[in-house]
């Protein structure tokens, strides 16, 4: 019995001795909060929004597959981020520079949460993976909110970047058939939610290896 | 001739000419094209794209392809910019024309003469269609972690792919073989654009080959095979069996070393020594120290042999019976009468089986029973021979009829014995050639066919014998044998000298003679007679005693032995070994100290020991 106890408080000090100080994690520099780098960070978004990228995609095959079999599917897609300029090739993505490129994801981001707020429908057909999506989106922004602040903290931002305000967007709420949920829109939903976030992957990997220059990006 | 030939010529010329323009005819069936198919659209870089297309029939009539496309969310159509860059049925859009994440919607035409027809269209996105050209620059190298090998692969992402600005980001495999076998084995190395293989062939050959594909994409062609052998590194395996040799070795020289030092154990498991004879209470230890008195008090065992008459009846195994002619069937009977006798005599002093003894010398009776020369001569050699009782049977002429039952008898010192000043080494050779003599005597008197009337004389004078009870007391042991006469060796060479019966006389005297003729052949065997040797019989006495003489004088007459009052064994024997070393001394009896040795180096009978006064008639 003695020896059971002997055993356990000794796993118990190794345990503790050995297990890393874990502090929270503040970008602000905070005392007592381990502050991680820029390429820390960065490498935690681009994980995320790679994520965020698949689950989308396995939603969009998964509604394909039980709705419409056949893939030629000509429709009429319009997506409520349609009015967001975003560079469409490598040239003009790397033109535009990293503020507005920056900007760019953070409105992207945005629009999407403020759709998921709105239709709560969009956990409709995959509850599961549509619950996920809602929280990878929301981490994502806080993560692409704590770079932003990060770079313009280093300066390799400028103070020009700005948030758009919620009015200036396009209301979802209209956008997409509310109520009565199409099955049409709401294919075009997640047609167009993988496609942003495909874009927002891009552009945080486009902005990495601009920010910071590697051989191996 | 003329007329038909030309005609069926012509004829046959017309007909291959319908043939012709029928078969011809038939060829040319014109209609609009078949509708071609897409059948993929595929981008290496993220940058352009090419789009192929499978045509149909074309109807008979050349036929024209035309790609058009519009884009997302525009009405507007434009058709392909580039058939002839990526070949035939293709379509090549360049940057400038790529879009990505826009919805492409494609559709071919192919028009001839008679009509046209659509493809059915495809929507694409640029971004989806993805498959860039394999990894270039495959670099394999064999690289050595401390001793051990390993194959280090490099390669880079194909040229077009911008992966540095990270517009595209690629995922890497490659798979390596042995260049014997057919299975692959596969690595996945991520976005990392070098790997180790370990775990290596010595002296192999491998096959390397890498291939890569965006996060979301198609996979690439697999890349130009890279060779490489790895070199042999048996001087590490060598290492290795050196060691296990060396472990070997050791376990192999504990082994043996065990074996070693459990070797006597193995022997007597493996071959279990053979048991030799035990005698009980004999110490081989005494022996091989050389003190023999020991040994021999080891032997003795007291109270043997057993005293009472009965047991000692029972120890009669066997005897001779000895077929003669009449005279010597009576003899036979006598002796018989006589044997009992001597088996009832007792000498109550001493020993219980002293008067068997005494019928086994049937050397005695074998022997020159009649002669009357050798009566004169002193027989008597020491002890047992002299037995007179012992030759009473064996005056028995086994010659004759080919049955004998005798006593072979072994006379052994007994305990009694210790009173003496014997040695009791000499006194048990003397039992030993006591033995040997009497069963030579009893074979060789088989061959002898002296034997007459002496016979029953000598019988008779065997009831009258009688040992002295002291000289009795000599005779210790008798030990009967089942033996047959015939058995008995003419083969043994008995002990050197005894005496002989030569005849009985009237007076119921047991006339003794040396054996001189077989002494001769016994080695030691001293000339016969010695005087002190033998020892003439010059009589029976009143009390049946034989009288023997000393010293070949002839005068003294020393009764010896008497058979009759002596126990059991009937010891019809008389000591004559009264003789050998001591001085006669008239009708005195003297108890010789027995000088064993000489007297048994001779002939090894009866102990002088044994010999006791007797008291004169």
């Amino acid at each position: 019995m003695e020896k059971v106890l002997f055993a356990v408080l000794t796993l118990v000090y190794l345990e503790i001795s050995t297990s890393v100080v874990s502090a929270p994690i503040c970008s602000y520099g905070q005392a007592g909060c381990h502050v991680p780098s820029l390429a820390d960070l960065f490498e935690r978004v681009i994980q995320q929004s790679s994520r965020m990228h698949s689950v989308s995609s396995d939603l969009h095959s998964e509604f394909e597959q039980y709705f419409f079999p056949s893939q030629n599917l000509i429709g009429k897609r319009k997506c409520h981020t349609y009015d967001i300029l975003t560079p469409e090739d490598k040239e003009n993505a790397q033109r535009l520079g990293r503020e507005q490129l920056t900007e760019v994801i953070v409105r992207l981001l945005q629009a999407w949460e403020h759709v998921q707020d709105q239709n709560q429908d969009f956990n409709l057909y995959s509850s599961n993976k549509a619950l996920e999506i809602s929280d990878i989106l929301h981490e994502l922004k806080d993560g692409v909110t704590i770079i932003t602040e990060k770079m313009k903290l280093l300066g390799v931002l400028s103070n020009t970047v700005g948030y758009n305000s919620p009015e200036s967007l396009v209301p979802s709420s209209t956008f997409y058939t509310q109520g009565d949920l199409d099955s049409m829109d709401h294919h075009d939903l997640l047609y167009c939610f993988r496609r942003d976030s495909n874009k927002a992957k891009n552009y945080l990997r486009i902005l990495k290896c601009t920010t910071l220059p590697e051989p191996d990006c | 001739m003329g007329c038909g030939a030309m005609m069926k010529s012509v004829m046959e010329v017309l007909l291959l000419l319908m043939l012709f323009f029928t078969a011809h005819a038939k060829e040319k069936s014109y209609s609009p094209p078949e509708k071609p198919t897409q059948t993929r659209c595929r981008s290496p870089e993220k940058e352009t794209f090419t789009c192929w297309w499978e045509p149909g029939s074309d109807g008979g009539l050349p036929t024209t392809y035309a790609l058009y496309y519009c884009k997302e969310n525009s009405e507007t159509v434009y058709e392909c910019p580039d058939y002839h860059t990526a070949g035939e049925n293709s379509c090549f859009f360049n940057k400038n024309d790529t879009s990505i994440w826009v919805n492409y919607n494609i559709s071919v035409v192919a028009t001839n003469a008679l009509g046209r027809a659509f493809s059915d269209p495809v929507d694409i996105d640029v971004v989806y269609i993805v498959e860039p050209n394999p990894p270039e620059k495959l670099t394999v190298a064999v690289m050595e972690d401390k001793g051990w090998p390993f194959l280090l692969v490099s390669w880079e992402p194909p040229h077009k792919a911008d992966t540095r600005s990270g517009w595209i980001t690629l995922i890497y495999e490659l798979r390596v073989r042995l260049e014997e076998e057919e299975d692959w084995e596969m690595h996945h190395a991520g976005q990392q654009k070098m790997f180790n293989i370990f775990s290596l062939r010595s002296g192999g050959k491998y096959l390397v080959e890498v291939r890569c594909k965006p996060d979301h994409g198609f996979w690439s062609e697999w890349s130009s095979t890279s060779y490489v052998k790895v070199p042999d590194y048996f001087h590490r395996e060598k290492s290795m069996w050196i060691l296990v040799a060396v472990f070997s070795a050791f376990i192999f020289l504990i082994l043996t070393w065990l074996l070693h030092m459990n070797s006597h154990s193995l022997k007597h498991c493996i071959l279990p020594p053979v048991p030799g004879p035990k005698i009980k209470g004999f110490d081989k230890q005494l022996l091989k120290n050389g003190n023999s008195d020991e040994i021999f008090s080891a032997l003795v065992v007291p109270n043997f042999p057993p005293a009472s008459t009965s047991k000692y009846e029972e120890m009669l195994v066997e005897y001779l019976e000895v077929y003669v002619l009449e005279e010597q069937e009576l003899m036979l009977e006598e002796s018989k009468d006589l044997l009992d006798g001597c088996l009832k005599s007792e000498n109550s002093r001493s020993d219980s089986d002293s008067g068997r003894g005494s019928c086994d010398s049937h050397t005695l009776l074998m022997d020159k029973c009649g002669e009357t020369k050798e009566e004169e001569r002193q027989t008597n050699r020491e002890s047992s021979l002299i037995e007179t009782q012992g030759w009473k049977e064996e005056a028995i002429n086994h010659d004759t009829s080919g049955r004998v039952k005798t006593w072979p008898s072994v006379y052994s010192p007994l305990p009694q014995y210790g009173s003496n000043p014997l040695d009791k080494q000499s006194s048990l050779e003397t039992a030993k050639q006591h033995s040997l003599s009497t069963s030579s005597f009893l074979t060789q008197a088989g061959t002898k066919d002296a034997l007459g009337p002496s016979y029953t004389d000598f019988c008779f004078s065997n009831k009258q014998n009688h040992l002295h009870p002291q000289t009795l007391a000599h005779r210790e042991l008798q030990t009967r044998s089942d033996v047959n006469i015939s058995n008995i060796g003419r083969k043994r060479s008995p002990a050197t000298e005894y005496v002989e019966v030569q005849r009985v006389n009237k007076e119921d005297m047991v006339l003794l003679q040396p054996v001189v003729s077989r002494c001769g052949h016994i080695e030691g065997c001293p000339n016969l007679p010695k005087g002190e040797d033998y020892s003439k019989v010059k009589g029976v006495d009143c009390d049946n005693r034989l009288l023997l003489q000393r010293e070949g004088t002839g005068e003294d007459v020393c009764p010896l032995v008497d058979q009759e009052t002596n126990g059991e064994g009937g010891n019809c024997y008389t000591s004559s070994t009264v003789s050998t070393t001591q001085k006669p001394t008239a009708c005195m009896y003297t108890s010789m100290p027995l000088q064993e040795e000489t007297a048994l180096t001779l002939n090894g009978y009866v102990d002088t020991a044994t010999m006791s006064n007797l008291p004169s008639c």
